[in-house]
């Protein structure tokens, strides 16, 4: 008898490969409506403004005055991570970061031909202040950010190396306990600035990759206080899911967030139109946008007083405390937290 | 038979040691694997079943799902025809510096898949060996469905070879022999006597492939871009549901890969005692 070679298995198998073979192509992506396509890189928290408010806003305005579509796609990480991808090669057009030491990077990198300091408010999109997020009653009694010190506080807080806003708040533990004692002495104490920050990281049990990887481990139960954006607090207080409490300290920095046209990347085809996005990120309408999702503006601080849940700041300082990023990094980020606090 | 009698004795009767191994097995299991699948179920229809369905048909996570099935899929193809060429030479052949090409095709295995994804964007991003020369060519491989695909094609290298090539080693060369003697060329030899033997190893290989890439995050995470909708596969989907505080959004995907998973080794588990019987 002659064997079979496709036997009754192989014969199945055969009609499933040469399934699997039709169903082999690719997906469409689901941006890909015809019209325009702009791809946004963001820093963890822009998501909700930009998808809920600013993205439609925008094609609205394009399809009313050009007849033509504009679909988004966008990919949101900490400010580190995104900009680490675009020097990778990722096809960002824009990229809003955290830290305008990330927008240094990509013009170093070659990426960012155009200076964004001739945008609008010098380039920076929007602001906030930091604060610390605690359980709800404040069972640890945490009131400033020396109280994230105390023994049997356990802190989640995003990593430097991968998250802007982990950089925002060690700038802020640090640069509150300076302009304190710049108050009380009139010298700056950056010993004692320094001991706090010591103390505060010991108390640190996760490090998660950023400012929202954060906020979901904080939702999920782990830890008595989170050091994040004003508007996380807000975001978390409105979806009602985790009940807390957002403690304003008595001295913080205000996070200036710049947007970047990543020019490399921008095809002269598509130019007007991410060009007429960017102008429209500062707009009147993008920018009350932002504030509903409890951003403040810098470029027109009355839209401000629209919201009435962000926090009186007593004392508020920016990055132009330690002279801009560009001494700020070296000096606070690398000088004093990566080689005398998170290394001891 | 006599040597049985005394390790036979104990059995006899009621033999507590089997209720005993089986409940601390289940026991043991419970919480390591049972209670943490289970979770993912239960938090997954806690908020009722319209909002699952709503997850789970959401443009982005039907995207990620499918891409995760093609870009699996032709990893898997590619994998298993190199794995059986590769079972083929290695098991057939001996040459200088064979054993250095087995131990290289083993070695994804203990690479984590963070260095596999960064060794990709090594050799191909814009500043890679190779792709600072495609880069002004306007050729871009990373960041792309292909991106994946090659990724998955790293990770998965050794799983289709380890289950071939065991089964060509074993294999008895007489019906090779016997088939060139009766004037069969080497393809015919292989298409009419080799692969037949070898369909159960390929189709389990194949499974696991597949399976392994479908599931795989480490590598493609830093290689696609994570763009969602566009490069976006269903494990980072998961991911970015999660860190984005959407966790029904997440937990519908992984209930879907759970399953889907179970499926795989189901059918690998009844498989080849199924193919084997011819």
């Amino acid at each position: 008898m002659r064997k079979r070679i496709f036997s009754r298995p192989a014969l199945i198998c055969g009609a499933l490969t040469s399934l699997a073979l039709i169903a082999g192509c690719l997906p469409q992506p689901t941006s890909d409506k015809g019209g325009l396509n702009i791809t946004v890189y963001g820093f963890s928290i822009m998501k909700e403004s930009l998808e809920k408010a600013v993205y439609p806003g925008f094609a609205a305005k394009w399809k009313r005055e050009h007849g033509v579509d504009v679909n988004f796609t966008s990919s949101f990480a900490g400010s580190e991570t995104i900009t680490n991808q675009i020097l990778q090669g990722v096809s960002a057009d824009i990229a809003i970061l955290s830290i305008e030491r990330d927008a240094s990077r990509l013009k170093d990198g070659g990426f960012v031909t155009s200076d964004w300091r001739t945008l609008p408010n010098k380039g920076i999109l929007n602001k906030t202040p930091f604060v610390i997020l605690v359980r709800q009653g404040n069972p640890k009694g945490i009131l400033d950010f020396t109280d994230l010190a105390k023994a049997g506080v356990r802190l989640i807080h995003p990593d430097p190396v991968s998250s802007g806003g982990a950089q925002w708040s060690v700038l802020a533990m640090y640069g509150s306990e300076l302009v304190k004692s710049e108050r009380q002495s009139g010298g700056q104490n950056k010993e004692l600035a320094l001991q706090t920050l010591r103390a505060i990281w010991r108390n640190v049990i996760s490090t998660p990759g950023s400012a929202r990887e954060a906020r979901t481990q904080f939702e999920t139960g782990f830890g008595d206080a989170l050091v994040t954006y004003e508007l996380e607090g807000l975001l978390m207080k409105e979806t009602g899911k985790t009940p807390l409490e957002v403690v304003i300290p008595k001295a913080t920095i205000f996070s200036e967030h710049p947007a970047v046209v990543i020019d490399r990347n921008v095809s002269a085809a598509k130019r007007p139109v991410v060009d007429a996005f960017m102008q429209y990120l500062w707009s009147d309408e993008a920018q009350k946008a932002f504030v509903k999702f409890h951003y403040r503006s810098g470029i027109d601080p009355t839209l401000n007083q629209e919201n009435k849940h962000l926090a009186q700041i007593e004392t508020e300082f920016t990055i132009d405390y330690f002279g801009g990023w560009n001494r700020a990094y070296p000096e606070i980020i690398e000088g004093i937290f990566r080689d005398q606090v998170q290394r001891k | 038979m006599s040597s049985m009698i005394p390790t036979m004795r104990h059995v006899r009767g009621f033999d507590v040691a089997r209720p005993l191994s089986i409940g601390m097995l289940v026991l043991m299991m419970l919480p390591l694997v049972f209670l943490p699948l289970a979770s993912i179920f239960l938090f997954g229809t806690s908020q009722g079943l319209t909002s699952f369905m709503e997850s789970l048909t959401a443009p982005e996570a039907v995207f990620a799902l499918k891409l995760s099935m093609v870009t699996s899929f032709w990893a898997t193809l590619f994998n298993v025809i190199f794995g059986l060429f590769a079972a083929y030479v290695l098991s057939r052949y001996n040459f200088w510096g064979r054993n250095a090409l087995i131990v290289t095709i083993s070695l994804p295995t203990a690479i984590p898949t963070a260095v596999a994804g960064f060794a990709l964007l090594l050799l191909w991003g814009p500043y890679g060996t190779l792709g600072r020369f495609l880069a002004p060519h306007g050729i871009q491989t990373m960041f792309t469905a292909g991106a994946i695909i090659l990724a998955n094609i790293f990770v998965t290298f050794p799983l289709a070879f380890g289950v071939i090539k065991p089964v060509f080693d074993t294999m008895s060369r007489s019906l090779e022999e016997a088939s060139a003697t009766i004037g069969a060329t080497r393809v015919q030899t292989f298409w009419h006597v080799t692969l037949p033997s070898l369909r159960g190893a390929i189709v389990s290989g194949a499974l696991l492939t597949f399976a392994r890439a479908v599931g795989e995050f480490g590598s493609t995470i830093l290689v696609s871009g994570n763009l969602a909708g566009r490069t976006q596969t269903a494990p980072l989907y998961i991911f970015a549901k999660f860190n984005e505080g959407q966790i029904e959004a997440a937990n519908a995907i992984a209930i879907v890969l759970a399953l889907f998973s179970f499926l795989i080794f189901s059918v690998l588990f009844f498989a080849r005692d199924w193919l084997d019987v011819d």
